[in-house]
């Protein structure tokens, strides 16, 4: 695809995604022009908002990051929710066992442990197929019920603060976890989600495993023929998108919600899995894909509160972004074809 | 049955441009019912992009189709099946997973809602099948089946539905010799029951067996339109190639006894559904080792098993006397030159260009591609399209069949396996295969080389061997005594008392 072709799609999605939602707040009565300029200015318009925004970015990022790395090799991985979840986890499994660490040794600590945890949750279907060729994109969507229920299980049970009077949370992270931030919402963890998807850039485009991977990914049969080791790929990236997923959990949990609970995810592992899919795996093209979706999601949620429209408003926006993305390039392409060119 | 004077589909002065190239150049030509039309060129000649215009792939750029006396309303493969067009593809659009029966079933406009196990309206889907493939059991699931299996089975398909109109893209290019007869006789039937039949072929023998017209396609346009019989084969192949075709075939040196180089030991192994048991054979250094036989004996996983790919179970590959078997899952490279069968799947990464396929080795080794001049072997190979930067998957499978030749070939190689090497390639790219094959035997290099086509076979292998049902049943000098007879029983199963 050339670059003209390249923007061409981009302004028909954009024009489509435009007219759907249109259609959209007009079904819900409200003037469409008025509650999309509100939505761009909820998202972007001040401080406050892109604070809001950036704070819904950051999940979906390291989530569709998680997606990406296995995603190169051709492996479909949903697991990212579970990963998340997990990496939560062990995250505050660490706060809560040493909760006097001195705030230098904290955050690095409590960010490697969640590292490791994902790690260990993406490693069990890296494993499974790499050596029994077991399907990784059932697994990891098994492992995600088992990681929420987990977590689940944990707040309501041994790991609920008496103090909290049967909410089920853990105790409030002491101060030494809360990663640094500025202005509120914009964390550390920000910072370390767009470094990684640099770093993951660099690595997948250049040097020696980049080429591996990629043959790998077109084609197995003669990644093996010329000595490549599919089964290493498979468990190493596989553990990796889990390290980042685990990563973005304990960080959501840390700098936003201050504590462990049950619900951490609104469902950023879906969203992040089909933000991965419509950048085809590429870090560079996630970063701007992540920021957009979740301006939408933030400023969905103020549209719901000052301009009374429904909760799922963000969720159908969403859909109707996706929907287009994935479906206008189909078309061009298409019309293109019966075109005779 | 009466000869319809009406042509059934008539081309006027059609064209089909791809950006800056004319696949299709202003062709004009007829197809009548009751007649096999021969429809020859080399590879890229515009044979098949002429038909998917006929099938509705791909819109006319200029110029109409008629359809019996009136515009072709097709608009795609679906509108072509219900005018009775019907096209077997060179790639197969059969479900692995079905048996044969349910695959033909799928594609059956009379399939009845219900089948039962012995329905007897469901039966009469394999009528056809039994004609022209008896060999085959309905009830195996299509991937157990040989590529030329598939193939029948694809046809058996395309005719189930009636149509008036057969396309055949490269039918016999998988086929064995016995199965190719077969396909002939089938398609002279067909023609005998007032069908027109049109067979896009670049081998003359497929021309010699069958067809009745002979269209002539070369650089996208009609060359010449004849009647079998009223040109010479050589004008026809001066025809098709724009020059006088050569003269002398290639063939290596005659071999000098020198000592083993690649030594087969003992090997058994076995892998989906198919068994080796027992392998050994010695490959000197200079020597072309054919190994004859009817696909689904074992070669497959023989040459899998020599490369590498596949563990042996037992036994030993020795490659100057080291062993270069794969053990477990250990990452292994092959040392020899592979080209395997269907470089589509076994060969190549579509996703990445040519000049990285070409170099492919060196890049998965992490050393210096120096070897690999890219543009001298796109060249010497005559690969096109011919830009390094292009995308492998783009390309036909006779090029993709190039490509591989020229990586596996184009730089010297301790020993050559090359599995059906010459498939789907035309005239000038077989030789060129050939060339470079016996050039790494004449440089010292143990060359196996799997073949079917038996002609080729005796014509430049020294020594042939005979796979049946996974082992090797005779292993004979090639010394200009050996008939195609005598290999034919070999194949399919003679007395051991006939082995020299």
């Amino acid at each position: 695809m050339s670059a003209r072709e390249g923007w061409i799609t981009f302004a028909a999605t954009l024009a489509a995604f435009l007219m759907l939602s249109a259609i959209f707040f007009l079904l819900l009565g409200k003037p469409p022009l008025e509650m999309g300029l509100s939505l761009v200015e909820f998202a972007f318009g001040d401080a406050y908002s892109l604070s809001e925004t950036l704070a819904k970015a950051s999940p979906i990022l390291f989530c569709a990051l998680a997606v990406a790395v296995p995603g190169r090799l051709g492996l479909i991985s949903v697991g990212a929710e579970g990963q998340l979840y997990i990496g939560a986890i062990t995250g505050t499994a660490l706060v809560l066992g040493f909760p006097e660490l001195p705030p230098l040794a904290m955050i690095p600590l409590m960010l490697a442990a969640a590292a490791l945890g994902g790690a260990a949750w993406g490693l069990v279907p890296g494993l499974l197929r790499a050596r029994l060729d077991i399907n990784e994109t059932i697994v990891t969507l098994i492992l995600n019920y088992c990681a929420v229920l987990f977590a689940s299980a944990l707040v309501f049970g041994p790991w609920r603060d008496p103090a909290n009077q049967g909410w089920p949370a853990t105790a409030p992270f002491p101060p030494a976890a809360v990663p640094p931030a500025v202005d509120g919402k914009v964390h550390l963890g920000l910072l370390i989600g767009v470094l990684l998807a640099l770093a993951l850039h660099v690595f997948f485009t250049r040097g020696r495993a980049a080429v591996h991977i990629r043959i790998l990914a077109g084609n197995r049969k003669v990644g093996r023929t010329f000595g490549l080791d599919f089964a290493f790929w498979v468990t190493a990236l596989m553990a990796t998108g889990g390290a980042i997923a685990g990563i973005g959990g304990i960080i959501e949990v840390a700098a936003i919600q201050g504590r462990l609970q049950p619900s951490i995810s609104l469902g950023y592992g879906l969203t992040g899995f089909l933000v991965s899919w419509l950048a085809r795996h590429r870090p560079l093209v996630i970063l701007p894909i992540a920021l957009l979706v979740g301006g939408l999601l933030a400023g969905s949620d103020a549209l719901q509160l000052f301009a009374k429209v429904p909760a799922a408003s963000a969720t159908i926006l969403e859909g109707l972004l996706f929907a287009t993305a994935l479906a206008v390039p189909g078309l061009i392409a298409r019309w293109r074809r019966s075109d005779g060119n | 049955m009466i000869m319809d004077r009406e042509p059934l589909v008539r081309f006027e002065h059609l064209t089909r441009r791809f950006g800056e190239l004319a696949a299709v150049s202003d062709v004009s030509l007829d197809i009548r019912a009751g007649e096999v039309l021969a429809l020859l060129g080399e590879n890229g000649a515009g044979k098949s992009t002429l038909m998917k215009l006929l099938y509705g792939i791909h819109p006319p750029s200029a110029g109409r189709i008629l359809l019996d006396g009136r515009e072709s309303p097709i608009r795609g493969p679906a509108d072509a099946m219900r005018n009775g067009i019907g096209m077997v593809f060179q790639h197969f659009s059969l479900l692995p997973a079905l048996s044969v029966r349910d695959n033909l079933l799928a594609a059956w406009p009379a399939t009845p809602a219900y089948i039962g196990r012995r329905s007897k309206r469901a039966a009469r889907v394999l009528d056809r099948l039994s004609v022209i493939a008896p060999d085959i059991d309905p009830e195996r699931r299509v991937d157990t089946l040989s590529v030329g299996e598939q193939q029948l089975v694809e046809l058996c398909k395309v005719v189930n539905l009636e149509a008036r109109v057969v396309i055949l893209d490269e039918p016999t290019s998988v086929l064995t010799p016995a199965e190719a007869q077969r396909l002939y006789d089938f398609v002279l039937r067909l023609a005998a029951e007032g069908r027109a039949v049109v067979l896009i072929t670049h081998k003359l023998a497929d021309v010699e067996a069958c067809a009745d017209r002979i269209a002539v396609m070369r650089g996208g346009m009609l060359v010449a339109d004849f009647a079998k019989g009223e040109r010479t084969t050589a004008e026809t192949v001066a025809l098709m190639m724009g020059r006088p075709a050569a003269t002398a075939e290639p063939a290596p040196d005659r071999f000098a006894g020198r000592p083993a180089r690649l030594v087969l030991r003992e090997i058994t192994a076995s892998a989906a559904g198919h068994v080796l048991k027992g392998i050994s054979l010695e490959i000197a250094g200079g020597e072309v080792l054919g190994i004859a036989g009817v696909a689904g004996n074992g070669q497959t996983l023989l040459a899998e098993v020599v490369a590498g790919v596949e563990a042996p179970s037992g036994g030993d590959v020795l490659l100057d006397g080291e062993s270069i078997a794969r053990r477990g899952d250990e990452p292994h490279a092959t040392p020899i030159g592979y080209i395997p069968e269907q470089p589509r799947d076994n060969a190549v990464v579509e996703t990445m260009d040519l000049s990285a396929n070409l170099r492919l080795r060196a890049l998965a080794a992490g050393e210096a591609d120096g070897a690999y001049d890219v543009a001298a072997l796109i060249r010497r190979f005559n690969i096109a399209p011919s830009e390094p930067t292009r995308r492998a998957g783009t390309l036909s499978g006779g090029n993709l069949q190039k490509l591989v030749a020229a990586r596996e070939l184009g730089v010297p190689r301790p020993a050559v396996l090359a599995c059906y090497p010459t498939m789907g390639l035309d005239l000038g790219a077989v030789g060129t295969v050939y060339e470079a094959m016996f050039a790494q035997a004449a440089a010292g290099a143990a060359v196996l080389w799997i073949s079917e086509d038996l002609d080729d076979l005796l014509a430049r292998a020294h020594r042939i061997a005979v796979m049946r049902g996974g082992a090797i049943v005779a292993l004979v000098e090639n010394d200009g005594t050996l008939t195609r007879d005598r290999l034919g029983a070999f194949m399919t199963g003679a007395p051991a008392e006939a082995a020299a």
